[in-house]
């Protein structure tokens, strides 16, 4: 967040720590480089040619226009149900403060059958209005979940809690000192909004934002069963229809770009300088309570947004599941799997966040290398990221069974979503006033005895809210795990796609329901401590 | 002491990441152990082998997991599976070379089998007994793959407005008369891309390409979402004519919703011919035996089991597949589907061309 006190862009020390950082620099974006690497050495040939004549400007500027679109629905969802849930009282607010952020255990191609099946000509909405109107299908015009808008509504739904989150925190911290005197000077609430509240949140709300729209643009599941064609899809049609592997990964290179993009414009929109505090007096400013009319609209919006983004979907899924009678199909032995790959991904991921986090705060070059690698992985598609892993297999001439394709799988949860963990665990570290550092320094205590007593239990409540992200993304992914679990190891996420994939949709709607429940429990755990942690801060 | 411990993990993680590889060595090779010499030829071993057999499967049907308990109880030998895209398998076979554990590939696509060979990943099938049992064109001439079950791409269409002799042959579809008419998936679907092909291979590039450009033309929505939702999308009256596999609409006739049922029942299904006696296009799921397969024997007994009456039965109950070898009944829900005679392209044409289909469909605008 702040300026690096150490400015020595040229040849770091080589501490410990920044070795460390290095090396897990080095682990997450090894997948990425290889993949990357192939592709552009391994040519393309015809399809490249092919790809570049008819089809390269479509994809890329279908993945822009799904990204300003996500962004759009994304900010539209978060930033004012965030900041009334945080400076507001009206009727439901406590439930909506950890509600809202429900959707997070939701994959997005699991809303995206949902909605299909919701939306679509046959189903429910559109066979009714034909009931009541009388009207065919073909004498009015209805939005298609298969677009562009669509797909940018399901990932919105699936990813706005990112912002949500970070919004929310932002505005809970926001100085009393400073919103009492915006206050005293006489500022409306929506001047409060605008010119005070908003400013200051802005970097905290891009930087969820950045992260849901890396995970929109790499998304591959909800785009290709809505029939979007993005540059993820055509990476899979590259390698899928034309067998041509690097042209996959030329195409990959371009999403990265994007990526990138997007990181850059998140770094830009939080200044230069950033902000360090000095006040002791940080506290969340008194909710104020909105009239009678105005309280039930809000709380009318906040259940716009959650019957939208989650109760519409799942419901719909329950009803499927308990229409059709579906559930005598194996489901333990993947629930189990799926909680192990989960665990042992995001456990790998933690590590190499706070492995990448702490060198950081070192120099600036560990900083650079840190985050350009988890950003290199965060944006490449799952399966860009397994041809990678597969790469390094045909090297190296292992197969892809037992346990060397559980380190590989872990391997590779852990390159794609680092940067999902790094984001919140810096943010909770640069919480640390840099005073108390300076103290502990002071009093003799050596950089290691800094992270493990001042660091780290400051950082706390962030780690653990880093640890349950990495825990429910890792739990989601599908394309890597498709590609790289060991013999009879299927997961929810894969068992869910299989089915969705063969249209058999009422046999999905059992595994999207638990991967959703499996997620839920760590996500209402999360929302109650961030919620806890704000009533600490406010009572204290 | 808990973050000492996670930093300490960091570390360990970063310097075991070269000794993965190791523990990996070590698990793939219970499979190498298993190596039967000699089993060229061989029709079969006895049965009670305690062998284990590593089968890369691009179907996903529960169906299929009894199949191979049913297979295991009866032979003793273990079944280990790995389920996904027949992409993702060639991949991670292509990666694990001579290493690859895989003793059998199954797809759901003749294209995609072509493929394997045409990598490398596969072997020919030793003589057996399954051969005398299956028609001639369902083994692949150089015996690199053999045909499980048939599958026949066709059109449900609304009664109400169009008659069956609207769509008795593919070329009908691009005729300007059934214009805003057609609903159907992406071209980059397998299905579309294996019609294609055997277009080019019946028909010529330029007139695949004529065809593909009516078929966009006439089409009442862009492409999207599956065969099922084409069809659907007919009884909702959107569209008269939806591209679908037999077996989509057969199982929407017996599911448990009461919306995909009606829908089935509101529409009728048609094969189209290629043209007069040109037949018709029907695909296959089959199964090849990897290049470096360690359990041979047991593969092929596997084979044999797969074309077995039983085997047959097991392998389409839930897929609503059709047998391929005489005798067997036919799943339920198939007594509603035409007679139909098989065209007489060879299946590999399938593979051969997906590649050109592909760029004729990017041409036509068919996403």
């Amino acid at each position: 967040m702040q300026a690096t006190k150490a400015s020595s862009i040229h040849l770091p020390r080589l501490n410990p720590v920044a070795l460390i950082t290095l090396a897990a620099a080095v682990l997450i974006g090894a997948p990425v480089a290889i993949a990357i690497f192939t592709g552009v050495i391994g040519g393309g040939g015809d399809a490249w040619m092919h790809i570049v004549s008819t089809q390269l400007a479509g994809y890329t500027l279908t993945t822009l226009g799904v990204i300003a679109l996500t962004a759009t629905f994304i900010l539209l969802f978060a930033v004012p149900t965030a900041w009334f849930v945080s400076l507001n009282e009206f009727p439901g607010r406590g439930i909506f403060e950890w509600a809202l952020i429900l959707p997070l255990a939701a994959p997005g191609y699991v809303l995206a059958y949902a909605w299909a099946d919701v939306a679509d000509v046959a189903g429910p909405i559109q066979s009714a209005f034909r009931d009541v109107t009388g009207l065919s299908a073909r004498d009015y015009w209805f939005p298609t979940v298969y677009s562009i808008p669509g797909l940018s509504f399901v990932m919105a739904s699936a990813l706005f809690p990112y912002a949500y989150l970070t919004a929310r925190a932002a505005f809970s911290n926001l100085s009393l000192c400073t919103m009492e005197a915006a206050r005293s000077l006489g500022a409306s609430p929506r001047r409060l909004f605008l010119q005070v509240a908003l400013p200051a949140a802005r970097p905290a709300i891009f930087a969820g934002l950045a992260l849901a729209l890396m995970e929109t643009a790499a998304d591959y599941g909800a785009a290709s069963y809505l029939g979007v064609q993005t540059l993820s899809v055509g990476i899979f049609r590259a390698w899928h229809s034309f067998s041509e592997p690097a042209v996959a990964a030329r195409l990959a290179v371009l999403l990265i770009l994007i990526a990138f993009g997007l990181q850059f414009i998140e770094r830009v929109s939080r200044g230069r300088g950033g902000i360090q505090q000095t006040a002791t007096r940080w506290r969340t400013p008194r909710r104020r309570p909105l009239g009678r009319a105005a309280g039930w609209a809000v709380t009318l919006g906040c259940a716009l947004v959650l019957t939208l983004s989650f109760i519409i979907p799942v419901t719909r899924l329950i009803w499927v599941s308990v229409e059709t009678g579906i559930g005598q199909g194996q489901i333990v032995r993947p629930f189990f799997n799926s909680l192990v790959l989960a665990l042992a991904g995001s456990a790998a991921a933690f590590v190499l966040a706070l492995a990448i986090t702490v060198g950081a705060r070192q120099n600036r070059f560990s900083q650079f290398i840190g985050r350009f690698a988890a950003g290199a992985g965060y944006a490449a598609p799952g399966i860009v990221l397994a041809l990678g892993a597969l790469f390094i297999l045909s090297w190296t001439g292992f197969s892809v069974a037992g346990p060397a394709a559980l380190i590989f799988l872990v391997w590779i949860y852990a390159s794609r979503f680092t940067a999902a963990g790094a984001e919140p665990l810096s943010a909770a570290f640069s919480r640390a006033p840099a005073s108390l550092g300076n103290a502990a320094r002071s009093l003799g205590a050596s950089r290691l005895q800094r992270l493990t007593r001042v660091d780290l239990p400051v950082a706390m409540s962030g780690a653990s809210a880093a640890a349950i992200i990495l825990f429910v993304e890792t739990l989601k992914e599908l394309p890597a795990t498709l590609m790289l679990r060991p013999f009879n190891w299927d997961t929810l996420a894969v068992q869910a796609f299989a089915y969705a994939s063969d249209e058999r949709l009422a046999a999905a709607t059992l595994p999207s329901l638990l991967i959703t429940a499996a997620g839920l429990g760590p996500v209402v755990l999360l929302s109650l401590q961030l919620t806890r942690a704000g009533q600490s801060r406010a009572a204290g | 002491m808990k973050h000492f411990a996670s930093v300490g993990l960091a570390a360990l993680l970063v310097a075991c990441s070269g000794s993965d590889d190791a523990a990996g060595a070590n698990d793939s090779s219970p499979a190498a152990n298993e190596e039967i010499a000699g089993a060229d030829d061989t029709p079969a071993v006895e049965p009670g082998s305690d062998g284990t057999l590593n089968i890369y499967s691009a179907r996903h049907y529960d169906s299929d997991k009894a199949m191979y308990d049913a297979f295991s109880d009866e032979t003793g030998i273990r079944v280990r599976y790995r389920e996904a895209g027949a992409n993702q398998l060639l991949e991670t076979m292509r990666a694990e070379g001579e290493n690859s554990p895989a003793d059998l590939i199954i797809a759901s696509d003749a294209g995609a089998l072509w493929r394997f060979t045409d990598a490398g990943l596969t072997q020919a099938l030793p003589q057996g007994e399954f051969e005398t049992r299956i028609p001639e064109r369902l083994l692949e001439p150089g015996r690199q793959w053999v045909g499980l079950a048939r599958r026949v791409r066709g059109v449900a269409y609304d009664p109400e407005r169009i008659s069956a002799d609207q769509v008795d042959q593919w070329q009908d579809l691009a005729d300007p008369a059934l214009e805003g008419e057609i609903c159907v998936r992406s071209s980059t679907n397998i299905y579309n891309l294996s019609l294609m092909a055997e277009m080019v291979e019946k028909w010529g590039a330029e007139a695949a390409q004529h065809w593909a450009d009516g078929v966009v033309a006439n089409m009442a929505r862009s492409p999207q979402g599956g065969d099922t939702d084409q069809v659907e999308a007919v009884a909702a009256g959107l569209c008269s004519v939806a591209i679908t596999n037999h077996y989509y609409w057969v199982r929407m006739l017996q599911s448990g919703s009461d919306s995909a049922r009606e829908a089935a029942d509101a529409t009728e299904i048609s094969f189209p011919s290629f043209g007069d006696g040109e037949g018709i296009h029907v695909n296959i799921t089959g199964v090849a035996l990897a290049a470096n397969a360690q359990n041979r024997d047991e593969a092929i007994q596997f084979i044999e089991f797969l074309l077995s009456p039983e085997g047959q039965q097991r392998l389409v109950s839930e897929t609503k597949e059709i047998p391929v070898i005489e005798g067997v009944s036919w799943p339920d829900g198939l007594d509603a589907i035409p007679d139909f005679e098989d065209s007489e392209t060879p299946l590999d044409t399938f593979g051969e061309r997906q590649a050109e289909a592909q760029r004729i469909y990017d041409e036509a605008g068919w996403n």
